[in-house]
């Protein structure tokens, strides 16, 4: 049993960050026709959802939101002890984007970064793994940036997952206290028997230099190997018999019940599933903001950025209780409990800026004297 | 088995259970109804039917996902 249990670390801060460019879910219809898509909309609830330009990246996204979120806390870049960059887009095959993150954002050598490849749970493994270096290191504070372009590995004509996708970044600022009622809560699991569920099979070690011819597959859709696979019913009997599973656990071990959680952020998979999710495990369905409707699956980065939606352009300034849930990917699936201020929870923004510099297009680029 | 129909019923209004053999053959259910059924019947009778157990001709009919219901509840 994974769970976790750290006190004197709150979460000081949430942001995020989307690109400006937003696709209407009703423009699929003349490719996949009307009544397939009508019938996703009610299903999975996105209708419309904001993407990336060809070279800007969830580090992109990213590196505005922790800009702002420093910005609004008035934490120095050199007092940033961690980056952690908990995604499964990164900028490069290698290095690690945090590294990216850390020189953009001016963070000093003594800091710890690095990757932790993960996707729809990166949110809430991401808080586990870096509550557990604060907790038996001597950093005060450290950023946590999640999040995915996942619609740049869709094959365009895939109708299991080319609407499904919102890109966006996401940071989380987490600090040490002196209080002891500063208390973060995890409880994780991981089933790798389902490792081929959800899979991008080519471009890795295994298989380099995937054929990127493509082929029709047995569901119906056309994609190479270097694009996202999913198995949805696969997806689908797994979130709904061990989500609810190992919700009822996390209120177990932490003893707590639904009524004393004030918002469940729960990862935006798709308004079917998180209905089921809620029937299941009894909790108050008004309590999951619901982002999919705008912003679409954004992978890791969905429950800040249904945390920001909710709560980032109120004027309260009010301690709430947060339950965070992530599921996903590999596969992989935890919950989290923390409290935050509304005030430390900053509305989203829109960008559409590129690391220019780090766009190397041509070898000898990386030549260059800077 | 009464029960059973109305569940179905909730989930594809247009379906005529009663008398429908070939569910998933004629393509009348699509892969999202067979997991909303999934999850009805984790709900009404505590069965869990995970992937590798899935096979499509229990979900042929109303009889055939009855009588899968009755082994699983063993």
């Amino acid at each position: 049993m994974a769970f976790f249990k750290y006190n004197n670390i709150k979460v000081a801060g949430v942001a995020c960050a989307v690109p400006k460019n937003i696709i209407l879910t009703e423009t699929y219809k003349s490719l996949f026709g009307d009544e397939e898509v009508e019938k996703f909309m009610e299903m999975t609830g996105v209708r419309s959802s904001h993407r990336t330009l060809e070279h800007q990246t969830c580090s992109d996204l990213g590196f505005r939101a922790a800009s702002e979120l420093l910005a609004h806390k008035g934490v120095k870049p050199e007092e940033i002890g961690a980056v952690i960059f908990s995604s499964h887009s990164p900028d490069y095959r290698r290095p690690a984007t945090a590294f990216v993150l850390q020189y953009r954002l001016g963070i000093p050598k003594e800091a710890v970064c690095y990757d932790i490849s993960l996707g729809c749970s990166s949110l809430v493994v991401g808080m586990q793994t870096v509550a557990s270096i604060m907790n038996t290191g001597d950093i005060q504070k450290a950023l946590l940036f999640v999040g995915d372009t996942a619609g740049k590995s869709v094959y365009p004509e895939d109708r299991s997952s080319a609407m499904l996708f919102g890109e966006a970044g996401a940071v989380m600022l987490l600090e040490k206290t002196d209080d002891p009622k500063d208390e973060i809560n995890a409880l994780v699991r991981s089933d790798g028997s389902g490792y081929r569920y959800m899979i991008v099979p080519g471009g890795g070690y295994r298989n380099l230099h995937a054929s990127e011819d493509v082929v029709m597959c047995e569901d119906g859709n056309p994609r190479t190997l270097m694009n996202s696979f999913i198995q949805g019913t696969s997806v689908f009997t797994f979130t709904i018999f061990d989500v609810p599973h190992l919700i009822k656990d996390f209120f177990t071990q932490t003893e707590t019940t639904p009524d004393q959680y004030d918002c469940f952020a729960f990862h935006q998979a798709n308004l079917y599933i998180l209905k089921q999710i809620a029937k299941k495990t009894k909790i108050d369905f008004d309590r999951m903001p619901i982002t999919l409707d705008r912003y679409g699956n954004t992978s890791g980065a969905s429950a800040i950025v249904s945390l920001c939606d909710k709560y980032g352009n109120s004027n309260e300034n009010k301690t709430i209780k947060v339950m965070a849930c992530g599921f996903g990917i590999g596969i992989s699936l935890g919950a989290t409990s923390f409290e935050i201020n509304t005030a430390d929870i900053l509305p989203i923004f829109e960008d559409d800026t590129i690391f220019e510099d780090g766009l190397i297009t041509d070898p000898n680029q990386l030549y260059e004297k800077k | 088995m009464e029960k059973l129909l109305e569940i179905l019923k909730g989930i594809r209004p247009d379906v005529d259970f009663a008398n429908e053999t070939a569910l998933i053959d004629d393509g009348i259910l699509d892969s999202f109804d067979v997991v909303s059924i999934i999850s009805e019947l984790d709900d009404e009778y505590d069965v869990q039917i995970r992937i590798n157990e899935l096979d499509p001709e229990n979900f042929n009919s109303a009889e055939a996902i009855w009588k899968m219901v009755q082994e699983l509840k063993k």
